[in-house]
């Protein structure tokens, strides 16, 4: 180990090993600096090691016990090697030192390439414990289903063995486990480990005998995970339900006495975790626990909880129908408000939705909105337009949802939302909704609002505009983009841009002349609207414009996709401005041409991270033999993201067997 | 799971570490994407690298650097955070230095001091421990990277999470309540002086120098080891033989090579320069 005091900064002593070239000095330099004392330089020595020493030198500094810093740089430069050093770890698989062994079994795990799993499988009956043990948590890691038979016949072997193993096939996720991990619980003591493979494993057939043993076991220490487990595979369940009904007729009989106070506790609990609660959640819905329903109504209401509750009762309405009145009418404005907006409503529940628009509390009065909404009846319509107009803001914000539900027919209640005279904040709202239902005769109105002095009121008529079909409304888009407000101008180019069309694609090529910081927006956007009439225009601006705007025309052209764009792209390589042949590179790299094969292999060698990602990229695209070798190279390349970049593009390639 | 790349991250978080010296990785930059999203959207811009190249090539980039500034950094601070740190300051710190104060001043670095609690708390702890009447003078240097936080540092005014360690008695007496927010008082804004400083600006130096101690709390869990080591030097060229180094709860030099050397209070660990001689 080196001492600290004498030595140059960490920033000098890096630099000094960036700048060494080839040779044996370089060698020397990085096996010296991967015993660093300061782990910047130790981790820079490694990144260096996994691009330029060999695996079989790191694989004989991985079986130097002596020195315990230099073999975990080794380790680590192995693992960043990725597919490179799979040969050689299978080689130390079958060294007489288990030590080596063991490190090779943990680095081919974390590299998580299948290939070497043949050569792992006769080590699970390894005589030493310990090797038997990383084998089985390597395969575990590598999601080896072959592994499968072997280790559930270490279920019965020994304990950390059998924990391992237990381990492994919850990661591997084999239907064939369910059974044999279900039969651990609860009387063994690898019950909790069993559980959590379970959740892990999820498979539907767990079901059933997972809500069985729900029945029987009383320990918290066991329910919980239980639990968790029946969370999980209720969520990845095709049809729950026929199981979770027998669950809920054998409470009915009296059987499993303790578990609907247990769940009433979970439900109710603020201790419980997330998932709990969740899994709990699920299960009462699931299983139409009736008792059980409120307390997940509540949790509707709590910010965290709002998304997924809802959901789950949409995912299973049949939970909520057979006592939907006693929650509307439950004198807990939470569950009201839950059932309100988790039920789904047809005509046949009109009164009851109605009688709730006069519920003193304002959440529940905007949930009503909401629930007329989803009915599509038309008759409520002038009832929500008047919540628009004069209800509190989370009335006025749900009702401009509802309405924007309701067949078009039903909108000329708007009316006086949008005659002149109305607040301003009411028409904002109206427009909202003719944002998303257009309506014709309301299309004059909109159009005058466009002009409006108001920059809020613009903006909103503007959304409104857009909508409206003709040249008109395109007209008033476009003169939008001259507005005196920047956000009118960049939305107006937006709703252009969204409302698409080769006549939106000429105005917006003609503002290309005008040299403006509005030019900017407009190259990006014709790039978006990917107008093949821009392309002789971008390029002739090209030479005129500074670097931000050449940026943008590269990335217009590349989504536009001329036929020369490989030429064009080539010379942007040879300029000197370094993120301009990084774009281009990402162009070529797009283009998944084979001709452009040598020039990405050339790329793959270029000094700057990024042009070598994008090669990285480029070549994983082609798919081709021939890209496996570089990209075998960019797999140990010292950016560790060009470096994942190569390993994602070769595990995409067809694979390879490795040499026994 | 953030929906841009590792590419577009490298190349944003590397141009953050040039410009500002701090290094966002992991969860850190979950926060960053959380706060950049807004600002993305509001330029209209799809992805980070469209946001990178903003910053590095549009005519508006100095201006966005600016408004990027207060997105990246902590802001997190209230009055007497790790108060036990200003403890060590009175107790063990002042009184070894007595001799010597009653020549010169105490001389403090508050870096990255955010919207100035720190320093102000740094005074009112000096103060309570009846050092001013004693004769003891001080002059405290805060300096932060963000210019709106140096403002409302001189401006002294904070909202109540900035006094979520202060009873009633402390709010009363160190503050005056003025339209729902917390003015400090005049009398402990004694000796302090704020100006804008980026640790990281190559051969950087602070106002005085030689000090006393130096505190940097909670600012350093955001830098690379290169800057780190970097901001570490620098401070350690800046205190005086014998001064002190106080660290945030959750960062420690205790696994790196520096001439400041672990000193254990009972209350916490802090870091000395060696004395002369």
């Amino acid at each position: 180990m080196s001492t600290t005091s004498e030595l140059p900064s960490v920033a000098l002593r890096i630099a000094a090993l960036d700048a060494l070239i080839e040779g044996e000095e370089r060698e020397a330099a990085i096996l010296a600096a991967l015993e660093d004392a300061q782990p910047a330089v130790r981790e820079r020595a490694i990144r260096l090691a996994a691009r330029h020493l060999e695996p079989a030198v790191l694989g004989e500094l991985v079986a130097d016990d002596a020195n315990a810093v230099r073999r975990n740089s080794a380790i680590a430069a192995l693992e960043r090697q990725g597919p490179y050093a799979l040969p050689q770890l299978q080689v130390m698989l079958r060294l007489d030192d288990l030590d080596v062994v063991m490190f090779a079994l943990q680095v081919l795990a974390r590299i998580g390439d299948p290939a070497p799993t043949a050569a792992i499988l006769p080590l699970l009956r390894h005589p030493d414990l310990n090797v038997a043990q990383s084998a089985i948590e390597a395969l575990g890691q590598l999601r080896s289903r072959e592994a499968v038979p072997a280790l559930l016949e270490l279920l019965q072997g020994e304990l950390w063995l059998q924990l391992a193993a237990i381990d492994a096939l919850g990661a591997i996720g084999d239907a064939r486990a369910v059974g044999p991990l279900v039969d651990l619980v609860p009387d063994s003591v690898v019950a909790e480990p069993a559980l959590e493979a379970l959740q892990r494993l999820a498979a539907p057939e767990a079901l059933e005998p997972l809500l069985g043993r729900l029945l029987i076991v009383r320990e918290r220490s066991l329910l919980d995970p239980l639990l968790l487990a029946v969370g999980v595979v209720i969520d990845l369940h095709p049809d729950p339900a026929p199981a979770a009904a027998r669950l809920r007729q054998e409470l009915a009989l009296g059987y499993g006495e303790s578990l609907a106070p247990y769940l009433d506790e979970v439900l109710n609990g603020t201790a419980a975790s997330g998932d709990l609660l969740r899994a709990a959640a699920a299960l009462a819905v699931v299983a139409g626990l009736e008792a059980l329903l409120p307390l997940v109504l509540h949790r509707i209401a709590d910010p965290y909880g709002a998304v997924w509750a809802e959901a789950l009762f949409r995912q299973h309405p049949e939970a909520l129908r057979a006592s939907l009145d006693r929650f509307l009418d439950d004198p807990d404005a939470r569950v009201r408000r839950g059932a309100l907006l988790a039920a789904v409503f047809g005509p046949d529940d009109l009164p009851a939705l109605l009688e709730l628009l006069g519920d003193p509390e304002p959440p529940v009065r905007a949930a009503a909105c909401r629930a007329l909404g989803s009915t599509g009846a038309e008759a409520v319509a002038p009832l929500l337009a008047e919540r628009l107009r004069s209800g509190e803001p989370v009335e006025q914000a749900a009702a401009v949802q509802a309405l924007a539900l309701l067949p078009p027919a039903a909108l000329g209640e708007l009316e006086p939302c949008m005659a002149p005279g109305a607040a301003e904040e009411v028409t904002i709202r109206a427009l909202e909704v003719l944002a998303v239902r257009p309506q014709p005769p309301f299309e004059a109105r909109i159009l005058e609002l466009a002009g409006s002095r108001s920059t809020p009121l613009r903006l909103a008529a503007l959304r409104a505009v857009a909508q409206i079909g003709g040249s008109r409304a395109e007209v008033i888009l476009v003169r939008a983009l001259a507005d005196r407000s920047r956000p009118v101008q960049l939305e107006a180019l937006q709703l252009l841009v969204r409302r698409g069309g080769e006549r939106t694609a000429v105005t917006l090529s003609a503002l290309l002349s005008a040299g403006d910081s509005l030019r900017y927006h407009v190259i990006r956007a014709l790039g978006h609207l990917r107008a093949r009439g821009a392309v002789g225009k971008l390029r002739t601006l090209y030479p005129e414009c500074g670097p931000h705007e050449r940026l943008e025309i590269v990335s217009a052209l590349i989504r536009i996709a001329p036929p020369d764009l490989a030429g064009f792209l080539r010379a942007r390589l040879e300029e000197p401005e370094t993120e301009l042949r990084r774009i281009a590179a990402g162009g070529l790299a797009e283009l998944a041409d084979p001709a452009q094969l040598p020039l990405l292999l050339e790329l793959s060698e270029d000094p700057d991270w990024n042009v070598r990602n994008e090669a990285a990229r480029g070549l994983g695209l082609l798919g081709l033999p021939a890209c496996r070798p570089p990209l075998l190279t960019l797999v140990r390349d010292v950016e560790p993201v060009v470096a994942r970049t190569a390993r994602q593009a070769l595990d995409a390639l067809p694979a390879v067997a490795l040499p026994a | 799971m953030s929906r841009f790349e590792a590419a577009e991250w490298k190349l944003l978080t590397d141009l953050i570490q040039e410009r500002f010296g701090l290094t966002f990785d992991g969860v850190r930059c979950e926060i960053l994407e959380s706060r950049l999203e807004p600002r993305l959207r509001e330029l209209h811009l799809r992805s980070l690298r469209d946001y990178y190249q903003f910053l590095r090539f549009h005519p508006e980039r100095d201006a966005e650097l600016g408004r990027l500034a207060p997105l990246i950094t902590n802001n997190e601070t209230y009055f007497f955070r790790e108060a036990h740190h200003f403890d060590i300051l009175v107790r063990r710190i002042v009184p070894d230095l007595r001799a010597a104060l009653r020549t010169r001043a105490l001389r403090i670095l508050s870096a990255a001091c955010s919207s100035g609690e720190e320093p102000y708390s740094i005074v009112i702890a000096l103060q309570n421990a009846g050092l001013e009447l004693a004769g003891v003078r001080w002059e405290i240097d805060a300096c932060d990277l963000n210019p709106e936080r140096v403002a409302q540092a001189r401006q002294g005014l904070y909202d109540a999470g900035s006094l979520r360690a202060c009873d009633g008695e402390a709010r009363r007496r160190y503050f005056r309540e003025t339209g729902g927010r917390f003015e400090l008082r005049e009398r402990h804004r004694t000796g302090v002086r704020f100006f804008e400083a980026n640790l990281l600006a190559p051969n950087g130096s602070f106002g005085w120098g030689s000090y006393d101690a130096i505190f940097c709390r909670n600012m350093l869990i955001y830098f690379g080891d290169e800057a780190f080591d970097g901001v570490i030097g620098l401070f350690a060229r800046s205190l005086a033989p014998g001064g002190y180094l106080l660290l945030g709860h959750s960062e420690s030099l205790l696994d790196r090579a520096t001439e400041l050397l672990p000193v254990s209070f009972g209350t916490g660990v802090v870091y000395r320069k060696r004395p002369s001689g």
